[in-house]
């Protein structure tokens, strides 16, 4: 591209003023600042969280993406579908189905097995995003640990018993925001 | 002689931890300023008792003695292990004239520690001693230079011509600013630069404004630190000059680094701030009189009390090195050395000759030299014309937007 | 040329003179380290020249105690040895280094002598400006040293060269010698170098006594700069002559904003 190509806009700098050639100016409003910042630290106010000393605050838990959970219905039923969206969705392939046929009248499909592999998971939320019935969730548990690798994937029971732990603290986002019960 | 050895070993010592702290406290400094909290786990080893992180620099000096010690194989070995060692010999050697305090008393508690009071620096009556350190920052500059070549690394040796480049520029105003100094207390000798300083009462910055912004601007160059780290700056050149060292031969750039920050501290708050003395504190004679602390009878008192002053001004002279870091962008290399030859040289020459100006002025009608408060005003009268003069001529503005009227190989002779 | 009558008398006195052979065998070493000959040849020259200083050294007198005497010839051994590596070493980087080495050895002497202010402007004056500079010209010439100028041989001339000159320090010496026998030696430095305040008496009598001199040096030094200042500016006016003519060269401003929008 030319210098003198029509398409490049030109932009004027806007010349600097009094206080930008004395510099003084300047360089007392870069101290401030930075001043100021010390000043806050320095009465404890810094945005470091010392993570095992204290727990860091999740500002939202509905919107945090941890540890998966799969929801049950008012009677205690899984309430996925075996529709394989999340699975089909998942940029990690780390969610694996077995679907068969329902013992309920109302669904045709229950997951014989539903197996989240969390070392593989990235964490994305698509499977959230992708599920019609709301079935799978992430919640806020951020300190997912394990001693193996076998520990950290989590079948259908495990998934679960993360609903019930959670359940109380972070009801089923579907009912606020419209979706199945 | 024993008397010198343990100067030197109080002084070596005082040094390496000295630096280690300051290098903790530029961590702590700069995480405050982010917001952040900084390294404040490493505590007491061996037990989970944290205090502020203050085990942090024997961590790090035990991380980098412990790490690989990788030499490249493309290096000119023999310049490779010289470089780090003249840096830090230059860095060390330089604190031989620095005084670190007044003096002390011969006799403490009554046993007799010398003939005659020990002034507190290396090599006392050196009346070279600016010069001294000068020569030694010169050859400083062997070392950044040396490292950089032997390196053969196309980063390193940029780092290296940026460094050897600022520091020629800047060596300039530092004498200018030094000068003023110089031609008012009549003596290279630090000591009775400070002697000079204590019994007017008058600290330079007071009573020559212009040098002691054109000196402490310089002295911020010659230590490499932000706004003029542009020899190490990560962005363009990974490390600069020590992108190749690792492992030990690093931490001796490091430490010397740091030794020279703390070496312009010294000589700030020596030159212009005053040395050891502080009003109504320390009293204003170089000897140990017992001045306002007739009282406790213990002359010892006034030494230990020039000290604690000395050493406060030069921790907080470094606080607001690790501030001032945070506070500016870097400059560009074109804008380096546009404030050098085109900013601190002018303002460093009208300092100078008006303080000759004035001490011939003040030599005439009073028959007395050295600093005096019938001056202070028609110095800062100069420091603001002149400052103002340069806002003026705004040599520093240069207009970077292209030239639309030139072609690309005319643009290149326009840099 | 008036030299040359007394080589010839002392001729006698030269043959058998320590000082005469440490000067043959020092210049026999350097000429072999300069010829750039193979590695042998090089390990002879360096050993030569070891034993022509021990020779020289022999020939010295005592200048005071054992101790000063010590430190005087490390410092000598320093400055000398410095200087001939300075002109022997293969690369130009080395040379630069053994150079700041010779003054710093030199500096060293100073002081030995109790000149400080001499010592420490040396360090600032040649160490550090010179060889920054020499050393910056270095690097960005030539970092191996193939330049043209450095392959060109100057060997033919070299022999008849140090011929000339190692005679005429002989003699000097030879000459000098003499005098410097007779007379007592120095015990003490002068007492100006030594004063409490001898920078403030040298300023004192340089401005006093010699102001023509430093005044012309002054002018010389500003004359320098504005001829440097002058030759920067005459080759950036030159620059666009030189450079190749564009055929893109815009002829025209049109569609170039700042006029109309």
């Amino acid at each position: 591209m030319q210098a003198n190509d029509p398409a490049i806009k030109w932009v004027e700098e806007p010349q600097l003023g009094l206080g930008g050639k004395m510099y003084l100016p300047m360089f007392v409003q870069g101290l401030t600042t930075t001043v100021k910042h010390l000043a806050n630290s320095l009465s404890g106010k810094a945005v470091t969280v010392s993570y095992p000393d204290e727990e860091p605050e999740i500002a939202n838990p509905l919107i945090y993406r941890g540890v998966h959970r799969l929801n049950k219905d008012a009677q205690g039923r899984v309430k996925c579908v075996a529709c394989f969206l999340c699975a089909t969705a998942c940029p990690a392939h780390c969610i694996d189905i077995v679907g068969t046929e329902s013992p309920w009248p109302d669904r045709e499909k229950y997951p014989q097995s539903f197996v989240i592999d969390e070392l593989r998971c990235i964490y994305c939320g698509m499977c959230e995003e992708a599920c019609p019935v709301d079935a799978v969730e992430l919640t806020s548990l951020y300190n997912l640990t394990g001693r193996s690798r076998e520990e950290m994937i989590f079948d259908k029971e495990k998934l679960l018993s993360v609903y019930d732990a959670t359940k109380d603290a972070e009801p089923m986002k579907s009912a606020s925001l419209g979706g199945t019960v | 002689m024993i008397e010198a050895l343990v100067k030197i070993a109080i002084l070596l010592g005082g040094l390496m931890t000295a630096a280690a702290y300051f290098v903790l406290l530029e961590r702590r400094m700069a995480a405050w300023i982010q917001d952040r909290v900084g390294p404040n786990r490493v505590g007491i080893p061996l037990t989970k008792i944290r205090v502020l992180g203050l085990g942090q620099p024997l961590a790090d000096g035990v991380k980098f003695i412990t790490k690989e010690e990788y030499t490249p194989a493309h290096v000119d070995k023999r310049l490779y292990v010289l470089a780090p060692i003249v840096i830090l010999v230059a860095a060390l050697a330089t604190f031989a004239v620095i005084p670190f305090g007044s003096m002390i008393p011969a006799t403490v508690f009554g046993y007799r520690l010398a003939e005659k009071p020990i002034e507190l620096v290396v090599a006392p009556g050196a009346n070279v001693g600016m010069i001294y350190v000068f020569a030694l920052s010169s050859i400083a500059v062997y070392g950044v230079i040396l490292g950089g070549w032997a390196s053969n690394n196309k980063y390193s040796f940029l780092g290296a011509l940026r460094s050897s480049a600022q520091l020629i520029a800047y060596e300039l105003p530092l004498g200018l600013g030094l000068l003023g100094v110089v031609l008012a207390s009549g003596s290279m000798d630090l000591g009775v630069i400070i002697g000079s300083q204590a019994s007017s009462g008058i600290w330079f910055a007071i009573a020559q404004p212009l040098g002691f912004c054109v000196f402490v601007v310089a002295a911020f160059a010659e230590a490499a630190r932000l706004p003029f780290d542009l020899p190490e700056c990560e962005q363009e050149l990974v490390g600069g000059y020590h992108t190749e060292y690792s492992g030990i031969k690093l931490l001796l750039f490091l430490v010397a680094e740091f030794l020279h920050m703390i070496a312009a501290s010294f000589l700030i708050v020596i030159l212009f701030l005053g040395g050891w003395h502080f009003w109504g504190l320390t009293g204003g004679s170089a000897e140990i009189d017992g001045w306002g602390l007739a009282w406790s009878g213990a002359p010892w008192l006034q030494g230990l009390l020039r000290i604690v002053v000395l050493m406060t001004k030069i921790t907080l002279v470094i606080v607001g090195f690790m501030i001032i870091r945070w506070s500016w962008p870097r400059f560009r290399f074109d804008q380096l050395m546009a404030l050098a030859w085109k900013v601190m040289l002018p303002l460093g020459l009208i300092n100078f000759v008006a303080v000759a100006m004035m001490q011939q002025l003040q030599a005439v009608f009073t028959g007395a030299m050295g600093p005096s408060w019938l001056m202070v005003p028609i110095a800062w009268g100069v420091a603001v014309a002149a400052w103002l003069g340069i806002t003026w001529a705004a040599p520093m503005i240069a207009d970077n937007r292209p030239r639309r009227e030139l072609d690309p190989w005319e643009i290149d002779s326009q840099i | 040329m008036t030299c040359v009558p007394l080589l010839l008398g002392q001729m006698d006195q030269l043959v058998r003179s320590p000082l005469c052979w440490g000067i043959v065998l020092g210049a026999t070493s350097l000429w072999l380290l300069l010829s750039g000959g193979s590695e042998t040849l090089r390990g002879i020259g360096k050993l030569l020249g070891a034993i022509s200083l021990l020779m020289l050294t022999a020939t010295l007198m005592i200048v005071g105690d054992w101790s000063s005497q010590l430190v005087f010839w490390v410092l000598a051994l320093i400055t000398t040895g410095g200087a001939a590596a300075a002109i022997t070493a293969r690369s130009p980087v080395y040379t630069a280094i053994w150079f700041a080495v010779s003054l710093l050895g030199t500096a060293g002497l100073f002081l030995f002598q109790g000149a400080q202010f001499l010592g420490v402007a040396t360090v600032v004056v040649y160490a550090g400006a010179i060889v920054v500079t020499f050393l910056f010209v270095l690097m960005l010439a030539q970092p191996e040293g193939h330049a043209p100028y450095d392959r060109i041989s100057w060997s033919t001339f070299a022999v008849p060269t140090a011929l000339v000159g190692a005679a005429a320090v002989i003699a000097l010496v030879l000459t000098s010698l003499d005098g410097l026998r007779s007379s007592e030696p120095l015990t003490s430095p002068p007492q100006i170098a030594t004063s409490q305040q001898h920078m403030a008496e040298l300023g004192g009598h340089l401005f006093a006594y010699h102001l023509v001199s430093i005044e012309v040096i002054g002018t010389l030094l500003m004359v320098a700069l504005v001829g440097a200042i002058a030759i920067v500016l005459h080759g950036r006016k030159s620059r666009p002559e030189t450079a190749p003519d564009h055929p893109s060269r815009p002829t025209t401003d049109a569609g170039l904003p700042g006029g109309t929008p």
